[in-house]
């Protein structure tokens, strides 16, 4: 700059450059770090916005609220098994002898102000959490979102789901209530049930025989160090990938492989995403205010020889319990040695298997289809039968083992004996995939058929003719659809002020 | 097509009309959106001033996350409402770069590492392969402190319980069990005494007995002098998972437990006759000693619990 | 019809349950007698026969029925009972089906009342595996002379309860709660499906005298808990059931049934995600 400059308002705002004040500061960051180029980029970047893709949205902001909430949980929970007395305003536990890790469970409920409110909104966020991942898996399969180049990215995602599900469980764990103790306890058997291993594995974790004092602090360290420190790399290579290989996108009008038609990153995507945050936050707090979720001072303490009947794990490890109450007591006793299939099978088997098939599913379609094509376009469900058949039958089969772990609850409601809904659910489990699968390829066939099936409907004007024939005919097109009509543009590298005629609300009316 | 900068940016296109309808905000009313918006904004933030009123006067706790819920929720309704309707409706583009680099940076790349390493490798091959195998072998090694230092190998700790001969029955209290205590159809929690609130006692010990008669009763054969005064001892932890089989059906002479409904007759010395547990509980041998308390004749003839490899 | 449809139910259940149980049923029934002793340091027992002469403890006071009752006890009975259990209360009915019914000599008043306060008996169906509670077809009074007619048959115990809670522990009575309970009750006390079309009720709406009738008789398939709870023990035991368990401190919210994680999964699934979802689809495109 001149030192001639004068000082003036109009003089500074000149030399400031056409961008004011602001535009000095980042021209600083920029000197700085160098972000001028990429942040542009990145502002420019579009998003896709489909409905759909916004359940990776709700995963994502489910995990935000999953560690503030968690963050202030451990500001209060003690990870001691030592024992003891509860003295609190929850009378029917007062002068119990308890672990410190639920004593401060219980504390933290009623005598910390808004930490009830924390514990059950970390609790909602965590089912939501995990529910979300499963619909938003479920959308990329069914679309075909994980063929080239994002393979790596469902990788990513199925090792996220594995880590959320066992992060939930050692979560609800922690609090050292009747209920989850007695998951607890049933882990230890899941573990010693491995074959040559199992004793060791079993007592190489639990520091010991069940129930072991090390056992809270090292699934504490777990929940809230080491699983989260993989969830955030992962979740961090997860959103790295999607940016760079940009998110894929229906076929439609102006779409094509080598485009992306949507919204750019600031402000609209931005404004519409942190929206979203606030409204999942919203809905989680509501939850966490007005429904009761893992009321641990009703259950009690856990103690190894009291048990709750009509209990379940949460709701994402049901299907590995209904897994083992429906698995007939085939165990393998032989030459000294014991295998009890009866829990490896269920617990271990069938989980390895169903997640070992979900990894190999990109390969596994590379093979039957010979695709080894790139695909940034997403295919409608319908128009692949045979995968949307196979995604449905997997769901089915998981579905009814959910519903399996709660058979006794089912045999209280609808009056049948115990037996009966058991050998109802093994035969329901059985078949549910054989009888998913053709329904659904019929389903997806005939969609195919109809013409236009799938795609937005126009509406139609039905009249009557004095003779009494029904005509049809297509609708005139309604004004807030002409915006679809529009051919899809660049973001503009910046936008011309001109001046015309505005109302006295400053808006501009322009020609459409 | 025009030139595109190397963000795929046409250089060309300067500008955009601010009167382009790309700009234009999607709402057909864009004033009254604008109004309704402010007032969800109002609504937020009246809520979320009330979650820190509820908290300072520390109101029930639903009033908390119906304040916090709602002033987050009205608040993010109306900056999607305000992205969604009044921002520049778009739509908009951009090309995507082939990820792909060019063949001649592709051949650079696999050069470099096949080129390059190969050549350490070739001239090199007894070192690449000693230092592969001493990572390998670390690999390994490394696994010993991760694994073995977290706890004690079982040996025969899965093996025992802690009754002896002669060991009392006592109930969770430590009150020994007396032979009149039970009526027929009457079942307690028992612990070798001492051990009763003990973590050992309480998760492997813990035994249910149950009196299904007012005389002596025998189970199976072998087991004559095992159930005394029908009093008929077995170890509560499911041969299934372990939970404790504390369910029991007097009249069907039922023992099931909770989990997953494992049946065990409790007649015939625990033999389960539905459900996935696959052994019987095992049945502890009792005795009533001269003043009339309950006693173990010795320890449970197997382990207890659920199956293991080495359980032979 | 109803016995058809068990019929059936019971065909394949026979593959799984072993046959000594139908007979074992009955063969229970037709023995049984109150030989149980409460624990309590008070308690004065006559030692020919082992049966329990005083209690002692103040935490429950028993009272046998008057014997004036007793004559207004057996018309009710004739009128009543009689049809099933049979005119001298032995479970042989005129028809002569001997056995078929429980034999209600020498159960002891509190069993009487048990049965009778909860309107579980007169029986709706007789053939039932389980009688349900309903609303009761005789009132307390009648209640009281039926047991004492049949107490005059064969004077046993435990007599009819009155507990006195003011003195309980609820903390105690938590503790007896989840290791004597629980286990068939749920710890919520919702109760839940037992073996062969048996269940353990709920426990939401039940008084404190019925608990202790419950606890002490074990009423069929319930176990009797005799003397290993002291009246002390009992007592807190109802105390817990007649508060927590009956006005439950759902502090957080709604209680969503007692039913544990499946209530909640479905709630956090249609609710949670469902809303969210839906949200979604407002916040995104639909093309």
């Amino acid at each position: 700059m001149s030192s001639d400059v004068v000082n003036t308002k109009r003089a500074k705002a000149n030399a400031a450059g056409p961008y004011g004040k602001v535009g000095q500061a980042l021209n600083e960051l920029d000197d700085r770090l160098g972000v001028a180029k990429g942040g542009r980029t990145f502002m420019d970047k579009i998003f896709p916005d489909h409905w759909s893709f916004m359940l990776g949205e709700i995963v994502l902001y489910s995990f935000v609220v999953l560690l503030v909430t968690g963050v202030f949980l451990t500001l209060y929970y003690i990870p001691s098994t030592a024992l003891v007395t509860y003295h609190g305003s929850y009378l029917p536990l007062d002068g119990q002898r308890v672990t410190e890790a639920f004593a401060s469970s219980v504390n933290l409920s009623f005598a910390v102000r808004a930490g009830l409110l924390m514990r059950q909104m970390h609790h909602w966020a965590c089912d939501i959490f995990i529910g979300a991942m499963v619909v938003h898996m479920a959308r990329i399969f069914f679309t075909g979102a994980f063929r080239k180049p994002r393979e790596l990215n469902w990788t990513i995602g199925t090792t996220l789901l594995i880590l959320a599900i066992v992060n939930g469980f050692l979560g609800y764990s922690l609090p050292d209530d009747l209920v989850s103790g007695t998951g607890i306890r049933i882990a230890f058997s899941i573990v010693l049930s491995i074959p040559f291993v199992g004793s060791y594995l079993g007592f190489f974790v639990f520091g010991g025989n069940f129930p072991g004092a090390t056992v809270i602090p090292r699934f504490y360290i777990l929940h809230v160090l080491i699983v989260p420190a993989l969830i955030l790399g992962l979740v961090g290579a997860h959103l790295f990938l999607l940016v760079r290989q940009k998110h894929t996108q229906f076929p439609g009008k102006g779409r094509t492989e080598k485009n992306v038609v949507g919204t750019p990153m600031f402000p609209v995507f931005m404004a519409k995403t942190t929206g979203f945050l606030l409204m999942v936050s919203g809905v989680i707090a509501l939850l966490g205010a007005f429904a009761q979720i893992n009321p641990i001072w009703q259950f009690g303490p856990y103690e190894a020889s009291r048990i709750s009947y009509a209990v379940q794990p949460d709701w994402y490890m049901g299907f590995l319990d209904g897994a083992l109450r429906i698995w007939p007591s085939w165990s393998f006793h032989s030459f000294g040695h014991t295998i009890p299939f009866e829990v490896f099978i269920p617990a271990v088997v069938l989980p390895g298997i169903i997640f070992n098939i979900a990894y190999a599913w990109p390969a596994i379609e590379r093979h039957f289809t010979k695709d080894n094509e790139m695909h940034n376009l997403l295919d409608r469900p319908s128009n692949r039968p045979k995968r949307t058949a196979a995604g449905v039958a997997v769901l089915a089969l998981l579905s009814t083992l959910f519903i399996a772990s709660s058979t006794d609850v089912m045999a209280n409601f609808f009056h049948l004996p115990l037996t009966e809904v058991l050998w109802g659910m093994r035969i329901l489990v059985i078949l549910s995939p054989f009888v998913a699968y053709p329904i659904t390829w019929k389903i997806c066939k005939e969609v195919q058929a109809v013409k236009g099936g799938g795609k937005r409907k126009t509406t139609n004007v039905v009249t009557r003719t004095a003779e009494g024939e029904y005509v049809a005919t297509a609708a005139p097109v309604y004004v807030d659809d002409a915006h679809s009509e529009l051919e899809a543009t660049p973001v503009p590298r910046f936008i011309i002020e001109e001046p015309d005629e505005q109302d006295e609300s400053g808006v501009r009316t322009a020609e459409r | 097509m025009s030139e595109h900068d190397d963000h795929g940016t046409p250089v060309s296109l300067k500008g955009l009309s601010a009167n382009d309808p790309h700009l234009q905000p999607a709402a057909r009313n864009p004033v009254l959106v604008e109004r309704v918006i402010a007032v969800t904004f109002v609504l937020g933030i009246v809520l979320v001033v009330g979650f820190g009123a509820c908290y300072w006067v520390n109101a029930a706790p639903w009033t908390l996350g119906a304040t916090m819920g709602g002033g987050l929720f009205f608040l993010g309704v109306g900056l999607v409402a305000w992205g969604k309707y009044l921002m520049p409706k778009g739509p908009f583009v951009e090309e995507r770069h082939v990820l792909a680099n060019t063949d001649q940076d592709r051949d650079a790349f696999a050069a470099a590492i096949v080129e390059r390493g190969g050549s350490v490798i070739k001239r090199r091959k007894m070192l690449g392969g000693l230092l592969g195998g001493g990572l390998g072998l670390f690999g390994v090694v490394a696994l010993f402190p991760l694994l073995r230092s977290l706890g004690p190998l079982p040996k025969g700790t899965l093996f025992h319980t802690d009754w002896r001969s002669g060991t009392y029955a006592v109930d969770i209290t430590g009150r020994r069990v007396q032979v009149g205590d039970l009526a027929v159809g009457s079942i307690v929690t028992v612990y070798p005494e001492g051990r009763q609130t003990s973590d050992r006692g309480q998760a492997v010990d813990q035994t249910v007995l149950v009196r299904i008669s007012n005389e002596n009763f025998v189970t199976q054969k072998g087991r004559e002098t095992w159930g005394p005064h029908g009093y008929l001892a077995y170890s509560k932890l499911c041969t299934h998972l372990g939970c404790p089989v504390g369910l029991y059906e007097q009249e069907l002479q039922l023992l099931v437990c909770p989990c997953h409904q494992s049946m065990f007759n409790v007649t015939n010395g625990a033999i389960p006759q539905f459900g996935p547990a696959p052994r019987p509980l095992p049945q502890l041998p009792l005795y009533v000693d001269a003043s009339g308390y309950i006693r173990s004749q010795k320890d449970y003839d197997q382990p207890v619990g659920p199956g293991f490899w080495e359980r032979s | 019809m109803l016995s058809i449809v068990s019929m059936f139910a019971m065909g394949p259940l026979v593959l799984f349950v072993g046959s000594a149980n139908a007979s074992s049923h009955t063969a229970d029934q037709t023995t049984r007698k109150n030989s149980g002793t409460p624990n309590s340091s008070d308690v004065t027992i006559n030692p020919k026969t082992g049966v329990v002469i005083s209690y002692g403890d103040s935490a429950i006071t028993y009272n046998a029925p008057s014997t004036s009752l007793a004559k207004l006890g057996q018309a009710l009975f004739l009128q009543n009972c009689a049809s099933c259990h049979g005119t001298a209360a032995n479970g042989v009915p005129a028809d002569g089906t001997g056995g078929a019914y429980p034999n209600l000599v020498g159960v002891g008043p509190a069993t009487i009342d048990f049965w009778v306060d909860s309107g579980r008996m007169p029986a709706a169906d007789p053939r039932a595996i389980q009688a349900n509670r309903r609303a009761p077809r005789l009132n307390k009074k009648q209640a009281l002379e039926i047991a004492s007619w049949v107490n005059s048959l064969d004077p046993s115990y435990p007599d009819i309860p009155t507990p006195h809670l003011k003195d309980a522990n609820v903390s105690d009575g938590a503790a007896l709660f989840a290791l004597n309970c629980a286990a068939c009750h749920t710890i919520e006390g919702d109760g839940d499906a037992l073996a062969q079309g048996t269940y353990a009720p709920s426990l939401r709406n039940i008084p404190a005298f019925e608990v202790v009738e419950a606890i002490r008789t074990g009423p069929g398939n319930m176990p009797r808990f005799t003397g290993n709870l002291s009246d002390k023990q009992v007592r807190d035991v109802v105390k817990y059931v007649t508060t927590e368990i009956q006005h439950p401190q759902n502090t957080g919210g709604l209680g969503l049934g007692g039913l544990g994680p499946v209530a909640e999964g479905f709630v956090g699934l249609l609710i949670g995600v469902g809303l969210l979802a839906l949200l979604g689809f407002w916040v995104g495109e639909r093309q």
